[in-house]
């Protein structure tokens, strides 16, 4: 295949442009696979120049759409679509679509936690998956929250601006994401567009303020709170009531997260069953899916303190030597960094698209 | 909210808890993050009680102890596997795994409904133990394995002793297995790598790492990690973890081969 015309880097086509792959294979998931064909493109990826139903190479990821604000109503939101062709035969690829709506919380009586929590839920829609029963579908939707949850809630990972009064009222974060279609690789999917809502995502400004009631020294007055509510010096002997917070009225929607370098990018590594050679490729197909249902969930964080692996999960029914982990969590590093960097590049792209652009279309009307 | 008031009574508060007191910050003797590891090596595993067929009405079953966690699992297949009728033909056999807390396992108690932590460890340990069985022997029928955690020392503690738990009560079941699965949990705790870390140096440690393998076949089934490491740390995590499952592996066969001493 020509290797030369392809770009150097998997990820070059996402922030040029989309980039036209061989459209005439269509995603349709494929249950069940025959055998024959399990066997067929298991026995094509062992050749020794590795072929793939559509042509890619083996690290050859399909064009990948992103968009952020896509929710006008959510604090941030973002769609990501990987394999959607353009053209006519379009085939529409895996789209999924994430939203952050920040709720308040009550630390001392409610469920919040001080210092804020992040939920993470994911739905999986019936359009996506025809051909399972709604049984099947909500035990799909669990398993893969369950997965999100597990990968991406490690404290380590929280955002340190969640909190609106110390103990007592705190943000709850809550991360929808819904799976529009599945043609393969949806966890790949899954993580980009959970990072790009969550750089998208703004935390509104609030300020503690409580009131006072009238008392012998001073007449009905607001006064601001120190942050954490204690009681006022004037009034020694009356307990102050309950803080409350008001939103400050700033020009823009609130500040950014503050986790956004240290927030991970998912690489599937699919494992191809082979006796004793390791080999592994990335962005399956759905055919390719269902044939080898082995992978490697890897999440690394990439920040100026370093590479961090924050999450690796292995899936589906098989087994892996451990030497083979080695090299696998090596090759999965290296493709990992290129896609946080196309990812920054493309997200850096979408502020400025939203923000300054739009600017300067207002002024020119 | 006062429809039990009673007023000709003098009620007592609607809502009573225990009373919550303050750590004792005098007490030398408990373990706090940043001391070394109280009781034992870095390295070493806590010691584990294996028994075998403690539950007579299942095919197979194991209770396993170790330290704080307590864990009884029963495997059945009575009269053969069962056939699945709900679900469509396959031609490997379906192995379903469920686990429940007891309501008395943690600190805070638990209700006895099933919920999202009951499945996440069920389709962790589902994943560990599904290479190691040879389903193609039953065709269109299920293998159902039970856990019951009775007391619950950490998620990862949870994970790896099931593990542990479950192939050998398969095992006492009779089910054709190509290994017994091993499992191990490690932390990171610094600089240093903690083996079978419980609930407190769990959440103290910057990262966890549970890896399920087969020693007799040197093949790993199933590894979680989460929290943050770097890619070397990963390697050697995982290295520790698999010496230490081959270890005990030969003390699980062991005990496995003098339950089933000829008569």
């Amino acid at each position: 295949m020509g290797e030369g015309t392809r770009p150097s880097s998997p990820w070059e086509g996402c922030v040029t442009g989309i980039e036209v792959v061989s459209s005439s294979y269509h995603q349709t998931p494929p249950f069940p696979l025959s055998k024959y064909e399990k066997t067929y493109i298991q026995a094509a990826l062992r050749e020794l120049s590795p072929i793939r139903a559509d042509g890619r190479s083996l690290f050859d990821y399909r064009s990948t759409a992103l968009e952020t604000g896509v929710a006008s109503l959510a604090n941030g939101s973002a769609r990501v679509n990987i394999g959607k062709t353009a053209g006519e035969e379009s085939g529409s690829g895996a789209e999924v679509i994430a939203a952050v709506k920040l709720e308040v919380e009550d630390v001392l009586e409610g469920e919040g936690v001080d210092g804020g929590r992040i939920v993470f839920t994911v739905s999986c829609s019936p359009a996506a998956y025809p051909h399972l029963s709604s049984t099947a579908l909500d035990d799909l939707s669990y398993d893969t929250t369950i997965i999100l949850n597990q990968c991406l809630s490690h404290p380590s990972l929280h955002p340190k601006n969640l909190t609106i009064s110390p103990r007592r009222k705190s943000w709850s974060l809550n991360l929808d994401i819904m799976v529009l279609s599945d043609s393969g690789n949806v966890y790949d999917a899954l993580f980009l567009a959970a990072r790009s809502a969550l750089w998208d995502a703004k935390v509104p400004k609030t300020r503690s303020v409580q009131y006072q009631p009238k008392s012998n020294i001073l007449g009905d007055q607001d006064v601001e709170m120190s942050a954490d509510g204690s009681g006022s010096i004037f009034n020694t002997r009356e307990v102050a009531k309950a803080a409350d917070f008001e939103l400050a009225d700033w020009w823009d929607e609130g500040e950014p997260l503050r986790v956004n370098r240290e927030w991970p990018v998912c690489v599937t590594l699919n494992l191809v069953p082979a006796k004793s050679l390791l080999m592994y490729f990335a962005d399956v197909t759905p055919h390719e899916e269902a044939s080898m249902p082995l992978r490697l969930l890897l999440l690394f964080s990439f920040s100026p303190s370093g590479t961090r692996l924050r999450s690796m999960r292995l899936m589906g029914d098989g087994e892996v030597q451990l030497e083979s982990m080695t090299l696998l969590l090596e090759g999965g590093e290296n493709h990992a960094k290129k896609l946080f960097e196309a990812l920054g590049k493309k997200l850096e792209e979408e502020d400025l698209r939203r923000n300054q652009k739009a600017q300067v279309k207002f002024d020119l009307r | 909210m006062s429809t039990n008031f009673d007023r000709r009574r003098i009620n007592g508060p609607e809502e009573s808890s225990s009373p919550v007191f303050v750590d004792d910050d005098e007490d030398e003797t408990k373990w706090r993050p940043g001391k070394p590891r109280q009781s034992r090596q870095p390295q070493d595993i806590r010691p584990i009680f294996l028994q075998l067929g403690l539950i007579s009405q299942a095919n197979g079953s194991a209770y396993i102890e170790t330290e704080r966690t307590k864990i009884a699992c029963a495997v059945y297949y009575r009269y053969g596997p069962r056939q699945s009728k709900s679900t469509g033909y396959s031609e490997r056999g379906r192995l379903s795994v469920q686990v429940k807390f007891a309501p008395f396992s943690c600190h805070k108690r638990r209700a006895p409904i099933r919920d999202a932590e009951d499945r996440s460890i069920a389709v962790l340990i589902h994943q560990s133990l599904v290479p190691s069985i040879r389903l193609e022997l039953f065709p269109k029928s299920t293998i159902d394995v039970f856990l019951t955690i009775i007391e619950n020392d950490g998620i990862d503690s949870c994970v790896a002793t099931g593990t542990v738990a479950a192939s050998t009560a398969l095992a006492d079941a009779g089910i054709e297995m190509l290994g017994l699965v091993m499992s191990c949990a490690a932390t990171l705790m610094g600089e240093e790598i903690w083996l079978d870390p419980n609930h407190e140096e769990a959440t103290a440690g910057a990262s966890t790492l549970v890896l399920a393998c087969m020693p007799a076949l040197n093949v790993v089934t199933n590894v979680w990690q989460n929290g943050t490491m770097s890619t070397k740390e990963g390697r050697e995590c995982m290295t520790a973890c698999q010496e230490r499952c081959a270890t005990m592996h030969s003390i699980v066969a062991q005990s496995l081969v003098s339950n089933f001493t000829p008569e």
